[in-house]
């Protein structure tokens, strides 16, 4: 018997508790500074430390409800969620959040959504802020969004949110890497603001995600989630005391740095050799 | 009468050939059996809260002199896994899926010496000893000829052992002499990464390269406690489960938020 490593009951593996409590402080942390819920970073590691890919995305959907209700919690308090945002987002992240869970194990698709989408992040930073701007401007049910100083259609978070619900079902990303900069860039919201409402409406998607997962595809392991959560709530709230310190500019470089360096991690993936050609499949 | 006496004695006569005819067949088998012996020593694994896998010893005696072969497995079953391959020429990604029908989850195989050198190729297939054996076993879709099965299949092996849910050793097995026996004895490490169920230690003997003997014993590995009682919770009460599961993460998220609110305070 060794007390470092614990038996995960739904992932049926055996893993050095260190692990997960590591992963889930720096992944934390990533969520309390740019509120992201850090599942694009969380369920790949999770993997690659032998735990099945779907018990992965579905436990990490429900760490992520942990971590961000720290990171809502503590950012809510500095007056930086705005609350009438994040619930459009949430009607659409709600629908979302129904279809996704449908179509969880189909991976590929993952791994292609996922890299296409980030070269619309990356488009939408360059070339397009000034057209898609007055785009959105034509848009009916225009509304304002007072903590955010912004108006717009409600039309907008409602799409935005569906699509990043989606995403947050088959691959238990909170989908804020994604979101903020949706916000930033198109929705044109202050950087703290984003932040915080980012964490609220991530919240919301995942404790639906969760329990979907839990219910139909019964991939929720309780072990691995409460380890991963002992680190990410601390790493939440260290985040959002040291997001305070630094101005929007710099938490706007070090995402794009990081979202920069997954981009190149996957490109890496796709184009050297794997040792093993043989992974295993969803589900069961 | 006479007739009737004659008919019960005939009667009679062949019960007691057939009596001696069984009794002869059970002190035959009951040799047979002696000649070869195996135990699995922890032959039911528990798995709780802090099991990282454990240890089997597969111990025995047969024959001097002759060589053994251990082989563990698990029930044959089928497997669904993902295959990747080039897309567009350079791009690494699963490009399907591969079934395997008749794959036991795990295969270990150990032998005194190379099995090559100890079975003829028709006895290798008949008792499944050894990767070939299994590669002919077992069926893989979808491949198109022999060549790309035998490439999956070593994919297949790759990917097993990797998880150490096979390997093959030979040269492990120690034996030592003793009262005109030979007993031998293996130490195997159990991977936790193996799941739940019934598996089966065999053990062959073998002589003038066919298998002389056989013996069989089990190792039954399954959860217990609290791990038990999570997996059951999550495949039959899922909706509880999930409710809790949620309910854990907010009072943990809060919980944190509040201590940090304290401990921020002074700041």
């Amino acid at each position: 018997m060794n007390f470092m490593y614990l038996y995960l009951p739904v992932a049926l593996t055996s893993i050095n508790i260190l692990i997960p409590v590591g992963l889930g402080l720096a992944v934390g942390l990533l969520s309390g500074l740019f509120g992201v819920g850090g599942g694009f970073l969380m369920t790949p590691l999770l993997i690659m430390f032998g735990i099945p890919s779907t018990v992965a995305a579905a436990t990490d959907s429900n760490q992520i409800v942990a971590a961000s209700t720290s990171g809502t919690y503590a950012h809510w308090r500095l007056g930086n969620v705005d609350f009438k945002m994040g619930l459009y987002l949430l009607i659409g992240g709600f629908v979302g959040g129904l279809a996704g869970v449908r179509i969880v194990g189909t991976y590929m698709l993952i791994e292609s959504l996922n890299s296409i989408k980030k070269n619309k992040t990356h488009e939408v930073k360059t070339e397009k802020e000034s057209s898609v701007g007055k785009f959105l401007k034509s848009l009916p049910l225009q509304t304002h969004f007072e903590k955010s100083g912004v108006t717009h259609s409600a039309l907008l978070p409602v799409i935005f949110g569906g699509f990043v619900g989606v995403l947050a079902a088959i691959m238990g990303v909170g989908g804020g890497f994604l979101m903020v900069p949706v916000m930033v860039y198109i929705l044109r919201m202050p950087m703290h603001v984003v932040v915080g409402t980012s964490l609220f409406q991530i919240l919301f998607n995942c404790i639906e995600v969760t329990f979907l997962q839990a219910y139909t595809n019964h991939n929720v392991d309780f072990i691995l989630a409460v380890l991963l959560l002992l680190g990410s709530t601390v790493g939440a709230q260290v985040g959002a005391v040291f997001g305070r310190k630094l101005k929007g500019e710099q938490l706007k470089v070090i995402l794009a740095v990081i979202v920069l360096a997954v981009t190149v991690k996957i490109v890496f993936d796709l184009t050297l050799t794997p040792s093993l050609l043989i992974s295993q499949a969803g589900g069961h | 009468m006479e007739k009737t006496k004659t008919v019960i004695l005939a009667i009679l006569s062949l019960l007691a050939l057939l009596g001696v005819s069984i009794l002869g067949l059970l002190i035959y088998t009951a040799d047979a059996s002696a000649d070869l012996t195996i135990k699995a020593n922890h032959d039911h694994i528990k798995i709780d809260f802090f099991y990282h896998g454990s240890t089997v010893s597969v111990k025995g005696n047969s024959d001097p002199g002759t060589d053994l072969i251990i082989k563990i497995t698990s029930p044959e079953g089928h497997q669904a896994l993902k295959k990747k391959g080039k897309a567009a020429g350079f791009l690494w990604m699963n490009v399907g899926s591969l079934e395997f029908e008749h794959v036991p989850n795990l295969y270990f195989l150990h032998s005194t010496k190379k099995i090559e050198d100890l079975l003829s190729k028709d006895e290798i297939e008949k008792y499944l000893i050894g990767y070939t054996a299994l590669e002919k076993h077992i069926e893989i879709k979808p491949v198109e000829n022999e060549n790309e099965k035998t490439r999956w299949f070593n994919e297949f092996v790759k990917f097993k052992e990797s998880s150490k849910l096979y390997s093959t050793s030979h040269g492990k097995i120690s034996t030592t002499s003793k009262n005109g026996r030979q007993d031998y004895y293996i130490l195997l490490d159990w991977p936790f990464q193996a799941s739940p169920g019934n598996y089966t230690v065999t053990v062959y003997a073998v002589k003038d390269g066919r298998v002389a003997e056989k013996a069989d014993a089990n190792v039954l590995v399954e959860q217990v406690g609290i791990v038990k009682t999570l997996f059951d919770m999550a495949k039959n009460k899922a909706a509880l489960y999930g409710i809790i599961s949620i309910v854990a993460a907010l009072g943990a998220g809060f919980g944190v938020g509040l201590i940090f609110r304290k401990g921020g305070g002074a700041h």
